[in-house]
């Protein structure tokens, strides 16, 4: 290296000279020469700049032959110092996880049966409401009050909807019974009707079935207009 | 009481689309004034005034898309209200699927399918919280045994 080195610094001295005549070739030769004598501290730093370069490449996933065999090699040696801690904490995230799924899977479950009941099942008060508005609808002295198209409705909540239809449940000698109250209104205008309906449970069947169903019409002589009495 | 002296439908329809308006606005601002002020160059005045364009750019849109499906779904429900005459749950979950899939029309009809199927299931839940809410605040008065046999007969 050090008789390469003076021939290069002849070199370099031969090209200061004649910097602008020479041209690229030559000025490509004394740039190597350059380089090469600044060669071996470079050659350091570029080494470890590389070394950084694919240690920090565990993240960035370059490709690249040895690169990737430094790589792992830095990977076996991280991972056996911080395993233990880091299989903790992953564990204990994991954990949670889990525990917000599980919960997350409860509430909906929850609403799926809540909601089910409400609509399928035939002890629901929104089913027995469905049953009472279409007897109803069927009963000619409810027709001639209230004309030809009948709709029915719940208590109003904050909103404007009237989903909720108010029922009672009480048990009474033994068996379940439910007492609803709904408003129907007809096509004529200003006739407002109050249904009451009761429905009492039939051990045998399992079902419920009604006692009795009548309306209040809210006209000044309130009459009252019975649908069903089972009692 | 005044309100509830009349048919709360049509003018339900507004309501309900202002409603989701404001929740859209509101939310989407929030959102978009966090994103607009992660995403922008270091400095307090380039992140508050991207957070600030963020907001008067996105939050107008998710608040219109939101007023867009609380209409819609609002006036089918009152269109069913007044086909069948009965207030249901059954009305919100239909409400709920046939505006999904009026909102994916675009997408071809297996796309309408998924989304109606999604909105029937939002609104169960929706529909299942709420009368989960109504039995817990009714039976928060315990009545026992109804005695009141006060029939008219």
């Amino acid at each position: 290296p050090a008789s390469l080195g003076r021939g290069c610094l002849g070199r370099w001295l031969l090209a200061t000279r004649g910097w602008a005549l020479l041209g690229a070739g030559a000025r490509s030769r004394s740039c190597s020469c350059l380089r090469w004598r600044h060669q071996p501290p470079l050659l350091l730093a570029a080494a470890r700049r590389s070394f950084g370069t694919q240690a920090g490449g565990l993240k960035a996933a370059k490709p690249g032959g040895n690169s990737k065999d430094v790589s792992v090699q830095r990977a076996l040696n991280e991972e056996t110092l911080v395993s233990a801690a880091q299989k903790v904490k992953e564990a204990g995230r994991d954990f949670t996880y889990f525990i917000v799924v599980l919960v997350g899977i409860g509430v909906t479950g929850g609403l799926f049966y809540v909601i089910f009941k409400e609509l399928f099942s035939s002890s629901s008060p929104n089913k027995i409401y469905g049953d009472a508005l279409e007897k109803c609808r069927s009963h000619p002295e409810i027709i001639g009050v209230f004309g030809d198209s009948i709709k029915g409705y719940g208590e109003a909540t904050r909103r404007g909807r009237r989903q909720h239809v108010s029922h009672i449940e009480y048990v009474k000698d033994g068996l379940k019974h439910m007492r609803l109250k709904f408003y129907i209104e007809g096509t004529e205008s200003g006739k407002q009707g109050t249904v009451h309906v009761e429905v009492k449970e039939n051990l045998e069947t399992g079902r419920f079935e009604v006692r009795y169903i009548f309306v209040d019409v809210e006209t000044y002589p309130r009459r009252t207009i019975v649908i069903e009495d089972n009692r | 009481m005044e309100e509830y002296a009349r048919e709360p439908c049509p003018w339900r329809i507004v309501d309900d689309c202002g409603g989701a308006f404001t929740m859209g606005a509101i939310g989407g601002g929030i959102f978009q004034a966090i994103k607009g002020f992660r995403n922008s160059p270091v400095g307090v005045n380039h992140r508050l005034r991207g957070s600030l364009t963020a907001v008067k750019t996105r939050a107008p849109q998710l608040g219109g898309s939101f007023a867009v499906w609380g209409g819609l779904f609002s006036m089918i429900d009152c269109s069913m209200v007044r086909m069948r005459g009965k207030e249901d749950p059954w009305n919100s979950i239909t409400s709920g699927a046939l505006t999904g899939a009026i909102l994916a029309a675009r997408n071809g009809p297996v796309a309408m399918v998924g989304s109606a199927a999604m909105g029937g299931i939002l609104l169960a839940l929706i529909e299942g919280a709420g009368i989960l809410l109504t039995r817990f605040a009714s039976t928060q008065f315990p009545n026992g045994k109804e005695p009141a046999e006060d029939v008219s007969q």
